[in-house]
């Protein structure tokens, strides 16, 4: 069971320490409705699109759109890291990107609803590139009546 | 993944997280984060187990309910270390031998792709465009011939070790994936041609074919076979 990078095997845990993660003031966590009532997009940073989608390149903060409906046959993933595993999503897309758990909460009355479109960045950006995408997504998000986002690392 | 978390929120989108990595979600202190000790690559847990998963998204998405961030909240539930393969061997004769090439190695494993691709109908390769054969080729070119460009290098390397161990998975003691992992780096012509490439990679003028080289060909926990030779 991994816990902390303490835990890890040695050069992982090295490789992710040298990982530089940005500082931010304290963003102040919004108040909204109920999760029943709520609108939920999912977006991964694992680096996924749809087969044929621009692959993700180093440096990359753009994201690329998958539309609810995508079939999971038609996900790839182009993360430019080798160094976390993709057994698991060559297994079963949901361990990485969960949309058929999301549908299944909106389906059990947990989650109000799904947006039409889900996104993934590609997690190794430098987050000067994704800021600027990161916002004009919030406006599109805004206009699919999204209040609420889900966000999965890989 | 913690700095898309400000940016949305600021931007009047409520976020939640999951979060892999703690002493990185402790730097970048995002609104709500659920930390997981889950394997890097698998931020749900477990391939398959939807109940699981489904505890994991919910509890992620409870924490919408909080307005007293930045906060992380531990998830209990933990994934058991899959057992010891100490003594594994593949099953199958799929070891290269002094006359085996890359190619004849791709061709063999089609049969394997085809079985893993029938049974979860589905496949992650189809990055680069290429088939494997095609693929295969362009890193036989990039170790005998000129370095191709390191963005399709890179998708086509992707794309075969996908090919790999997606096929590994229909072997008929196909063991776990960490098995599977260490079959591709101890036994693979495959293998043995990316740590070939690496040092070429490396001394390239080519600044993308150094960070392929360096950073994203081989993994941090393989890259002491590099000292090896």
């Amino acid at each position: 069971m991994v816990k902390r990078l303490s835990d890890m095997q040695e050069v992982e845990a090295n490789h992710l320490r040298r990982i530089e993660c940005p500082t931010y003031d304290d963003t102040p966590a919004l108040a909204g409705k109920p999760l029943a009532e709520r609108r939920v997009v999912l977006i991964s940073t694992a680096g996924l699109h749809k087969r044929g989608d621009r692959p993700f390149r180093p440096g990359d903060g753009s994201y690329r759109v998958i539309p609810a409906e995508t079939p999971a046959r038609d996900l790839v993933m182009s993360h430019i890291s080798v160094n976390f595993d993709r057994t698991g999503f060559q297994q079963d897309h949901n361990v990485v990107f969960p949309i058929d758990r999301l549908r299944e909460l909106v389906a059990d009355g947990a989650m109000g609803s799904m947006a039409s479109v889900h996104y993934s960045f590609m997690g190794a950006f430098p987050p000067d590139a994704a800021q600027p995408h990161a916002t004009h997504l919030a406006g599109l998000l805004k206009q699919d009546g999204v209040d609420a986002a889900l966000l999965v690392p890989v | 993944m913690g700095a898309l978390g400000h940016f949305l929120e600021r931007a009047g989108i409520p976020t939640t997280s999951i979060s892999l990595v703690r002493e990185h979600t402790e730097i970048v202190r995002p609104p709500r984060a659920l930390w997981v000790t889950f394997e890097l690559g698998r931020p749900l847990g477990i391939p398959d187990d939807a109940p699981f998963q489904r505890r994991v998204a919910k509890a992620a998405l409870d924490l919408l309910a909080r307005t007293d961030g930045p906060l992380i909240a531990d998830h209990p539930e933990h994934v058991e270390e899959p057992a010891d393969f100490t003594g594994w061997a593949c099953p199958i004769n799929l070891a290269p031998t002094a006359v085996d090439t890359l190619a004849a190695e791709i061709d063999r494993l089609a049969t394997w792709h085809d079985r893993a691709t029938a049974r979860t109908g589905r496949t992650t390769v189809g990055v680069s465009g290429l088939d494997m054969p095609a693929a295969g080729r362009l890193l036989s070119q990039a170790l005998e011939g000129e370095l191709p460009e390191a963005q399709a290098l890179k998708e086509a390397i992707d794309d075969l070790r996908a090919y790999y161990l997606e096929a590994a998975s229909a072997f008929p003691d196909a063991g776990t994936p960490a098995m599977r992992k260490a079959w591709l780096w101890d036994e693979t012509v495959f293998a043995k041609a990316l740590l070939s490439l690496q040092p070429r990679l490396a001394a390239s003028a080519d600044p993308q074919h150094r960070i392929l080289g360096n950073l994203t060909l081989i993994p941090a926990t393989e890259r002491h076979r590099l000292a090896k030779g």
